[in-house]
């Protein structure tokens, strides 16, 4: 008897080409289905509503005020601006916020390590309440209590006679003001940029050959400060400075402060509260960081004869950098997306300035706007992110 | 036997006494070095003074009537007081769970199901108004909430029983519950119906929060594993879906799923605005849940996969046998985290116009003049109360965590 040895094939419903491509195939027709489906019912809705899908509102008039603007703004802009206005305020707190949540988180996640117990605990409970707490609860505290603090009228909260705050003509602090394009100034700035590179380059080298510390970026951060002060002194001498600290000051209707740079209160409480909530998760991202470096290579450091500064600096820090810049990025782009709050508080942001927007022109083009200019900042906080990542990565060298 | 030649040593001396005892520790950890010991000088009484402020701010001229006079709105919203009794009921429901919880655990669990006790007992004797301003409060609704410590009882009872104390039984009856509960809330067949956009209070935001976990997490255990999958179709869906849902802030998601999802959906489908933002809520949860994950599932060595293969386990078992437990016990702190965060997102609802606990207590602060002073106490209380939830939360994932050994091999 020849026993039959013949390869049959794996029957075709097993076979794993078949499969995957079915089950590509069949999920892929079940979405382009349900998109069509709900785009099919938007286009009847709007229809049957007479909202029509187009682009050409971008072209018209707003003709809606904007409360608080960077950019300047005025009722006869188009949509199109408009957009860039509300967009340019969502940057704004974005930017200022990152940066000093950024300075607060690291500071408070250093003091929750620290030797001493009072602080430490202090840095805890810090942490422990703000990030337990939803944002928008802490919005609206913060907001009430701006708001209960004294009118311009009554006299308001004054800082060294440089900060006012008050509950209705908002913060005002010291700001630099131009008092004609600082070209040849702004020349000599660049000037000493490029100089303190080469310094930088300069001591970096000769570091690397005497061993002695030369301190590289301290060095070429002096030049280009120093060339920049000198030029701002001579400017000042000849008789036109570039620009002057401008310092508020009680002036107006019931000495409401002129000069320097307000903020509203909407958009002070916004800050303060998007700063504490994002700081108290940066602080725990920090932490984390820091004792995730073992205790061997700071041992192993002092023991080199290495100061705690310096290994601080040179051995813990940049080894805690990898773990903490992928979470800290994914905070940035958390602070950005929070400050969509400002609507329920009242400052004009993207997201609220957008809401007024579906009154009088079409919600779908809107909508697809304003998540374009969300993944836009999305992707572009990753991409520095990354980047950035990549450079402190271990090089294996 | 000791001679007069063997060395004996002498008795260790003890420590100094400043290095030990609470000397030693203040030495230590207030006064370790000069600036150590000047923060200490310096904070110290900062600190008491604040602390001081602050207590003396809430027992003297903060005035919490605006709480103590409203806790059914708090609780239920505007759940129509006639049928108070059932959202009661669904209480008793949820509290054999905690008893359940208590005995088949102990340790953390037992801890939080004391804390539970505690706190249902203290509602149920103080003396405050649970239902409206002017209203007395009938006797049986404090008999609901003390028949709480009884049910608590009974789910001890079963986790004790080692016939009922099984996991699933636990998991089984926690589907259960939650689902009768939810019928109970809108009205079995026969009962007067209370639309779900009656709903409100602490009990809406923990019912969001509830369901949220529930589906979040399965959508999205699958989002990660379609993300990593070969299939390039899949792939892209997955990674579409989760980079818009991570990339656009929930708050212009939920304002979108109010204007636009309407228009999406056929006309008089009946998807309440509760409804709509529950889902809103659950997918916005599952793209993030969906990312830590996958994290996870990154972390873990490929020869996990590779030697269950070599065993000749089948894809699909490869992955939830060996891929998934190990990568989701990786990543429980970032999971809760998201939990935790999803929790406190509930309190965005207001933008679809539902009076969760904090709109609820800001519409009775514009609607009542004798309260227009009292946002600060409104806004503590309900930080407060949202802080419960969350911290309890992260507690118990500290627990699991531990006891999974997360961080050991």
């Amino acid at each position: 008897m020849r026993l039959s040895l013949t390869y049959q094939g794996i029957p075709i419903w097993r076979h794993s080409r078949v499969l995957s491509w079915t089950a590509q195939i069949v999920s892929g027709i079940l979405v382009v289905a349900a998109v069509a489906f709900f785009i099919s019912n938007i286009a009847s809705a709007m229809d049957s509503r007479d909202i029509p899908f187009n682009w050409t509102f971008l072209n018209r008039e707003y003709s809606t005020p904007i409360s608080e603007t960077l950019l300047p703004y005025e009722e006869s802009d188009t949509f199109a601006y408009a957009f860039l206005v509300a967009a340019t305020n969502t940057l704004m707190v974005s930017v200022v916020g990152v940066i000093l949540a950024t300075t607060l988180g690291i500071i408070v996640g250093a003091v929750q390590l620290s030797g001493n117990w009072v602080i430490s605990k202090v840095a805890t409970v810090f942490v422990e309440v703000f990030r337990n707490v939803p944002l928008l609860v802490q919005l609206f505290f913060w907001y009430i209590l701006l708001l209960g603090l004294p009118s311009v009228q009554q006299g308001g909260i004054v800082l060294f006679d440089a900060v006012y705050l008050n509950n209705n003509a908002g913060l005002s602090f010291p700001w630099p003001e131009g008092q004609q394009l600082p070209g040849v100034w702004l020349l000599c700035v660049a000037a000493s940029i490029a100089v303190g590179l080469v310094a930088r380059v300069l001591l970096d080298r000769r570091e690397t050959r005497t061993g002695q510390p030369s301190y590289p970026w301290l060095g070429a951060i002096g030049v280009v400060f120093a060339g920049a002060v000198v030029a701002w002194i001579v400017w000042i001498v000849i008789g036109n400075a570039p620009f002057v600290m401008s310092v508020p000051h009680p002036e107006g209707r019931f000495g409401h402060p002129e000069g320097g740079y307000s903020i509203s209160i909407e958009l002070t409480a916004l800050l303060v509260g998007l700063i504490i909530y994002t700081s108290a998760f940066i602080a725990e991202i920090v932490r984390g960081g820091l004792q995730s470096v073992s205790r061997g290579q700071s041992e192993a450091s002092r023991s080199l004869g290495l100061g705690t500064m310096q290994t601080l600096r040179f051995v813990t820090f940049p080894q805690a950098l990898r773990v903490i810049v992928p979470p800290l990025i994914s905070q940035y782009l958390n602070l950005t997306k929070n400050s969509s709050l400002a609507l329920a508080i009242g400052y004009a942001d993207l997201t609220s300035v957008a809401k007024t927007m579906t009154q009088t022109a079409p919600a779908v083009t809107i909508f697809l706007i304003i998540m374009g200019i969300y993944l836009l900042y999305s992707l572009t906080y990753s991409l520095i992110g990354n980047l950035y990542n990549r450079h402190i990565q271990f090089t294996g060298g | 036997m000791a001679t007069a030649d063997t060395w004996q040593p002498a008795p260790s001396m003890p420590p100094p006494r400043t290095e030990t005892g609470w000397i030693g520790w203040a030495r230590a950890n207030l006064f370790g070095n000069w600036l150590s010991g000047l923060v200490t000088v310096v904070t110290v009484p900062l600190i008491l003074w604040a602390v001081w402020r602050m207590v003396s701010w809430v027992i003297g001229p903060a005035d919490w009537t605006l709480i103590a006079s409203r806790p059914q709105q708090f609780l239920i919203g505007l759940y129509p007081t006639e049928y108070a009794w059932r959202p009661l009921t669904g209480w008793l429901l949820v509290s054999i769970l905690f008893g359940m919880a208590a005995a088949m655990w102990g340790g953390a669990a037992r801890r939080i199901a004391l804390g539970y006790g505690i706190i249902t007992v203290l509602l149920g004797v103080l003396p405050y108004g649970l239902f409206h301003e002017g209203v007395v409060m009938p006797w049986w609704v404090r008999a609901f909430i003390l028949g709480n410590l009884l049910t608590l009882a009974l789910g001890y009872g079963l986790g004790s029983n080692p016939k009922t104390a099984k996991p699933r039984t636990f998991v089984l009856g926690g589907v259960g519950i939650y689902v009768l509960l939810l019928l109970i809330l809108i009205g079995i067949p026969g009962m007067e119906e209370v639309a779900p956009r009656k709903w409100g209070g602490l009990m809406l935001n923990l019912i969001l929060a509830v369901s949220g976990i529930f589906f979040a997490f399965p959508i999205g255990v699958l989002l990660a594993l379609g993300r990593r999958s070969n299939l390039p179709v899949v792939k892209v869906l997955c990674v579409v879906f989760i980079e818009v849902f991570r990339g656009v802030p929930l708050i212009t998601l939920l304002f979108m799923s109010q204007v636009l999802v309407p228009l999406a959906l056929p006309a008089n489908f009946p998807v309440d605005s509760v409804t709509r933002a529950a889902i809103v809520i659950t997918l916005f949860s599952a793209a993030y849940t969906a990312e830590n994950i996958r994290g996870g599932l990154q972390g873990l060595h490929p020869g996990q996969a590779e030697a269950a293969r070599a065993l000749g386990l089948p894809g699909w078992q490869v992955t939830m046998l060996i891929q998934l437990p190990q990568a989701i016990r990786n990543v429980i702190p970032a999971i809760v985290g998201q939990f935790i965060a999803l929790f406190k997102d509930t309190s965005l609802v207001y933008i679809v116009g539902m009076l969760d606990i904090l709109e609820m207590g800001r519409s009775i602060v514009q609607g009542n003049v004798q309260f227009a002073d009292n946002a600060r106490e409104l806004f503590i209380f309900v930080a407060a109360v949202f802080w419960v939830f969350t911290y309890t939360m992260s507690f118990v994932s500290r627990r699991v965590e531990r006891h999974l050994g997360v961080g050991q091999r």
